[in-house]
Formats: structure tokens, sequence, C-alpha cells
């Protein structure tokens, strides 16, 4: 990872785009931008960012439909910019593979926040490895395997995993995760843990809708066990 | 459920008192058509059976006088009185005679035909007095005595009593003819007619329970049909058949209904397009808006190094911006509650965190007194707590002044959690008006900080909890209090509501 981070940022208003650039250039990043989702993938393809700021109404393909796409292929963090926060559209942005989201308006100060956050979550910090079942998790390669095989995780997905591998056996509540994972303060969205988790089963798990690695703790959280 | 009993209870015995009033007015017309028909026709009966019964007797007993009676001597015997009496008796039963002569002046004597049952003292005075009174003959009157007649009762049995004089001199006779066998038919007639009369009664009284299911059926039909039009389905109707009145009655409620229904549905798509507009523009001013955010930061970091005569200008535009951006934001808020879209999203957090959150985040910690234990799980949405707890304390902060005090604890199943400031309190009038939308306080004070919507969406977002929120003087008169309960477990509001209990998707895998 560069000392400057890249964005892509693919939102389809001028004045938005043009305005976002300018406070995130501020903010130290380097700017990307895209007017359409075909656009945007095209740029990814070509500059390889660190991280997409997406658009959720955009004309053409929507930012849903952006995100999956990309989620195909890549693993890199994914922030939506949705306009509303009206919760159809957050559960299919989280569903679609998104690893946060922000609601317009938003100050450029808190998008730099969230950015930054997911970004921390690609970074190693610790050299052991531990293994559940037949997952193993590299810390120091930073890498997840399953029977041998490595796991495409997001790094919030990584982050995830590695916060309640950290403490097996301890049931952590969605707010925990969201101060752990997302760098939320307590007023975090419980929705954007269910959702990663659900994707974070659908990798790791032999069968995703009976869990054994990632167990749901009743009015707590979840929980990460080794399988018996 | 018991109110359904009821009121259907209560429409059950309106019913019946309508049925019971055309009941008693059909059995009042039948009756008195009953009566009034028996009575005449008892009437006349009565009439023709004791004329007949008393023409043929005074008849009979007329030409007995004239052929026996008149051909006794003149001084008869007291036995040629009697054997008279008999033979006149005997002539034609059913009567008894009694004949009076006087031997000599002054000396009468009397001969009857049944000495137990028919003396002289059964004949009444009256009719003594009048069969004896010799009458004037002149043109209208050819003869000097007459033959009368009585009805009286011996022995509470009815009599015909009948009397004459012998014109010319000659014994005076009277008659006794028992109308008992007419009393007992007319009796009996009576009785058939009062049988009659209580048959009339049942099968009117029937008739009128027929009469009043025909026509409270198709009452009571409209009565559901305006019970369920009043319940909101106004798609109901009748079914029409008939040209009487009741169809008539139920066209016009069918008319009435499609002219409600429509106007309904116009007032509600009226409704919705200007629901629609205001969710429309919000949405709209969002755009500019999110431009505008995105740069204000810059503005405001470069406003010390501006031009002192321009910095204002930027710093003005800064705010301002934000506060369009409040106003904008609780506009969408508020449309989002007004169209239903508005859903919680569960999660299980530590209360006093929560708070000290909302607290911390808009660093307020210096000007509020948090008193709240650690530990006190509640089932609720994060982020609309922090929106309710940020629009009290804000409004706290701003109306009565720091410190304020919070204090957090739980009361059976619902969380309380009281905001209390040491301003100088909410005047009277205002207070039932605190949580309306836009509502200033005072009128001279046209333009608050807020957005004015703040306690309104508060309100909301603790309703749709299941929650509410009071507002209060504190009664030693220091400041305002507000109360926000919450339930525990907002949980069984949303599955009982149908809603998403969101942050709850896949609790059902297990519980181990």
């Amino acid at each position: 990872m560069t000392s400057v981070p890249f964005l892509l940022l693919i939102e389809d208003d001028d004045a938005i785009r043009t305005a976002l650039e300018l406070s995130l250039s501020r903010q130290g990043h380097r700017v990307a931008t895209a007017a359409t989702g075909e656009d945007g993938l095209k740029l990814l393809r070509e500059q390889r960012p660190d991280l997409i700021v997406l658009d959720v109404m955009l004309p053409g393909i929507d930012g849903f439909e952006v995100c999956r796409r990309i989620r195909r292929t890549d693993q890199l963090p994914i922030i939506l910019l949705t306009a509303r926060s009206d919760d159809i559209d957050v559960v299919v942005g989280l569903e679609s593979g998104a690893d946060d989201y922000v609601v317009k308006p938003v100050q450029g100060r808190v998008l730099d926040a969230r950015i930054r956050a997911v970004l921390r979550r690609g970074e190693r910090e610790s050299t052991d490895s531990a293994s559940f079942g037949n997952v193993v998790i590299d810390r120091s390669a930073m890498t997840v395997t399953k029977n041998g095989e490595d796991l495409q995780l997001t790094p919030t997905e990584l982050r995830l995993l590695l916060e309640l591998s950290r403490r097996p056996g301890q049931a952590l509540s969605r707010q925990q995760l969201l101060r752990l994972v997302w760098e939320h303060d307590y007023l975090g969205d419980s929705r954007l843990v269910d959702a990663c988790v659900q994707r974070l089963r659908a990798k790791v798990e032999d069968v995703p809708s009976s869990p054994t690695l990632i167990r749901t703790v009743r009015g707590v959280g979840y929980r990460l066990d080794s399988p018996q | 459920m018991s109110d359904v009993v009821k009121r259907s209870l209560r429409a059950g015995l309106r019913w019946t008192s309508l049925r019971l009033r055309l009941v008693v007015v059909f059995a009042l017309v039948a009756l008195t058509a009953a009566v009034s028909a028996s009575g005449i026709a008892y009437w006349l009966n009565r009439e023709a059976v004791l004329t007949r019964t008393q023409d043929s007797a005074l008849g009979d007993f007329r030409q007995e006088m004239q052929g026996r009676a008149a051909s006794l001597p003149l001084h008869p015997t007291r036995d040629d009185l009697q054997n008279a009496a008999v033979q006149m008796a005997n002539s034609s039963p059913g009567y008894s005679v009694l004949l009076v002569d006087e031997r000599d002046t002054g000396k009468p004597i009397v001969g009857n035909s049944d000495l137990d049952t028919f003396t002289l003292d059964n004949v009444p005075a009256a009719l003594q007095k009048a069969v004896n009174k010799q009458q004037r003959v002149e043109a209208g009157n050819k003869y000097e005595y007459h033959l009368f007649w009585q009805r009286t009762s011996i022995r509470g049995t009815p009599y015909l009593v009948g009397g004459t004089k012998i014109i010319g001199g000659g014994p005076t006779g009277y008659m006794l003819k028992s109308l008992d066998q007419e009393r007992q038919d007319l009796n009996s007639l009576a009785w058939s007619l009062g049988i009659a009369t209580g048959l009339a009664l049942i099968g009117s009284a029937l008739l009128a329970q027929a009469a009043a299911t025909t026509v409270l059926r198709p009452v009571q039909r409209l009565g559901d049909a305006a019970r369920k039009l009043g319940e909101g389905k106004l798609d109901t109707r009748l079914t029409v058949s008939g040209t009487d009145e009741l169809a008539d009655l139920s066209r016009t409620f069918n008319r009435t209904a499609s002219a409600l229904e429509k106007r309904v549905a116009d007032m509600s798509a009226r409704d919705e397009a200007s629901r629609r507009f205001v969710a429309d523009m919000s949405h709209e001013l969002r755009t500019p808006l999110t431009a505008l955010t995105a740069v204000t930061e810059v503005l405001e970091d470069e406003a010390d190094s501006l031009d002192p005569m321009i910095a204002p200008a930027v710093r003005l535009v800064v705010s301002e911006t934000r506060r369009l951006n409040d106003l904008v934001e609780n506009l969408m808020e508020v449309t989002r509650f007004d169209a239903g879209t508005a859903r919680l999203v569960l999660d299980t957090v530590d209360v006093a965190d929560q708070v000290t959150a909302c607290i911390d985040a808009r660093a307020w910690l210096d000007a509020v007194d948090l008193d709240a234990e650690r530990g006190m799980m509640v089932r609720l949405d994060p982020r609309r707590l922090d929106v309710i707890l940020a629009n009290l304390i804000g409004n706290a902060l701003k109306h009565g002044g720091s410190p304020v005090r919070v204090a957090v604890r739980t009361e059976g199943d619902e969380l309380v959690i009281e905001v209390r400031d040491h301003g100088p309190g909410i005047p009277e009038d205002v207070l039932p008006h605190v949580f309306d939308r836009f509502y200033k306080a005072s009128a001279s004070r046209p333009r608050s900080e807020g957005s004015g919507l703040g306690l309104s969406i508060a309100m909301e977002n603790a309703h749709i909890h299941g929650g509410d929120i009071t507002a209060a003087n504190s009664p030693d008169g220091d400041g305002a209090v507000f109360v926000l309960r919450l339930p525990r477990d907002a949980e069984q509001l949303t599955r009982s509501a149908g809603g998403h209990g969101a942050g709850d998707r896949d609790e059902e895998d297990d519980a181990t």
C-alpha cells in the first residue's frame, strides 16, 4: 500500500464529484473520478485504487450492481455513498458486498475517517497464526486458508475474523464489533455487522446456513468457536 | 373483544325492541279489529236470539191468554185459574204461567202452573203496574190493556217475564220464560269469539314477527355494511334487490359509500402527492447540499487566512449550510415517519454506553451530569435512541442551560431516561405543543436555532419503539423535565407489528 491512499470516486453528479474530490484531496488522498459505473469499472482495472467510494444512484448500472461486479473479482474496500438512509438501500448495499456506507450529505472529515478506518483493516499487526477446524488464519501474511486453499476475504471480513479469532469462545456484541472493526462509536448500524457476518460465513463455513464456526449468541452478538 | 360482544348485544336488544314494537302494534291492531268485530257480532246475535225467543214465547202466551184465560168465567174459582194456568203452561212448554183474578172485589185469587218457580213475587212491581194500568183508548191506542214484558234475573238465572190483562174483565196473566238456554248459547258464542280473537292475536303476532324479519334483515345488513364502512372498509357495497324503500335505502347507501370512497381516495392521493413532494424536494435539496457540505470544511479551514472582510461571510455560509443540512435531514426523517417507511434496526446495547457516546460525540460531557449505571442491557435501535437523546439534551442545553441532568433507570419492563434542565421551564400554554412540528414557543422569536422538528422527531422515534416522551415542569419550579420511556425490549413490538427486526435476522441459527 502506498503511503498516500489512492481512491476511486464514482459519482454521477458533477458538483458532488468535484466537491468530494476537492475535499478528499485536501485530506491527503489521491483521487481518480468516474461519472458512471461502466467508466468506474474500467478505471478500476486500469489504475488499481486502494478503495472505492461508490454512489448508489448512478445512470446505467447502479451502485449495487457495480459493487456486485467488483466483488466477483476483487476484495478491495468499497464505501457506499447513499442519498437515502432508507433501510432497503442500506441492506441491499451491504448484501452486495459494501464494507461501509455514508449517507449524503456527508462532511469531508467524516468520509475521510471512514476511508482511513477501512484502509486500516488490511494492516498487519501481529505475526502469529491460529487455526479453527480446517480454517487457518495467518496473521503475519494476512491470509485465511480453508483446507489449504486461500480464501478471498475483503479487508473488513478479514478484520472481523481476526477480531473474533483473537477472543475465541467469547461472545462479542455487535456494537463492540462495530467499534473494533468499523471504528464506529456505539451509534453504528448493527446491520453492517450482520451483513458482514453473512458474507464471511458464506466463505468460511462448510454450510453457511448452519454455521459451526461463527456462532450467533442470542441477545448478545457473535462468537468464534473451534468446531468440535 | 368484549366491546364487540357488548355492541352486538346492544344491537340485539335494539333489534328486539324494534321487533317488539312491531309486534305490539300489530297485536293492538288485531285486538281492536277482533274485539270490535266480535262485540258487534255478539251483540247482533244476542238481540236476534233473544228477540226470536221472546217473540215466540210472548206470541204463544198471547194466544193462550185469548184462548184459555179469556174463556174463564167472570169470577172463576181458584181451581179454575189454577187449571187454566197449568193448561196454558203445558200447551207450549218452556214457560210458567201465573193467572191473577178477583173472585170478588178486593179478593184476589192466584192460579199458577208451577208454584215452585213462579209466584207473583217474581214479577217486578213495575211490570205489574204497567200491566194493570188501564190505558186510555184513543186514535193511536185501540186497547185498554197491552202485553208488557221485561227481562229479569231470578237467583242468577235470566228470565223473560211478560204480562197482560184480558180486555173487558178477566184474569191478569203473567208468564215466566227461562232464558238460560239462550244465555248458554250466547256464552258459548262469546267463548268462540274470544278464542277467535285470541287466535287473531297470535296470528297477528306471528305476522308481525315475519314482517319484522323481512324488514329487519335488510336493516341489519345495512347496519353491518355501515359498520364496516365506518371501520374503513370503503369498498363495502350492498346487493340491491327489489324496488321497495329498503332497496332505495341500499342504493343510497351504495352511492354514498362510493362517493365516500372516491373522496377518501382523492384526499389520500392528494395527501400522498404532497408527502411525495416534500420527500422529493428534500431529496432534490440533498444533491446541492452534498456538494456544499463537502466543500464547507475547505472554506472553514481557510477562513482564518482570508481577508477579514470575507471571513465572516465564509463562516456564515459554512454555518448556514450546516443548518440547512440539519433541516433537510430532519425533513427527510419526518417524511419517512409520515410515509411509514421508518424501520427499527434493533440491537442489544448497554444504555449507559449509548448515552455516554451520544453526549461525547457532541462534546457535551462538561455540560451534562449523567446518572447511569453500566450493565443495563436494552434491546432498541441505537441510532434512534441517539436521535432522541441528542434532541432532548440539545433542547435542554439550549433553553435551560447547563448543567443538564440525565438520569437513566429501569422500571419494570421500561427504560426510563429523564432529562432535566435548570432553566426557566416551559410556559403552561406551550407545554401541550412542545412536540408539535415547527411550533415556536413565542411569536416574537420566529427564528429558533433548531429546525423546529427536533422534539417531534424525538417523539416519533419514541413511538416507533412503542415508547413515549412526556414534558413537564419540575414541581420545585426549577426547570423542565423530559421523561423518555421505552420498552426494554422493542422486539415484541416489531414482531407483532410485522416489522423487520433487521438486526436479528439470523438469531434463529443457534443459541448454544
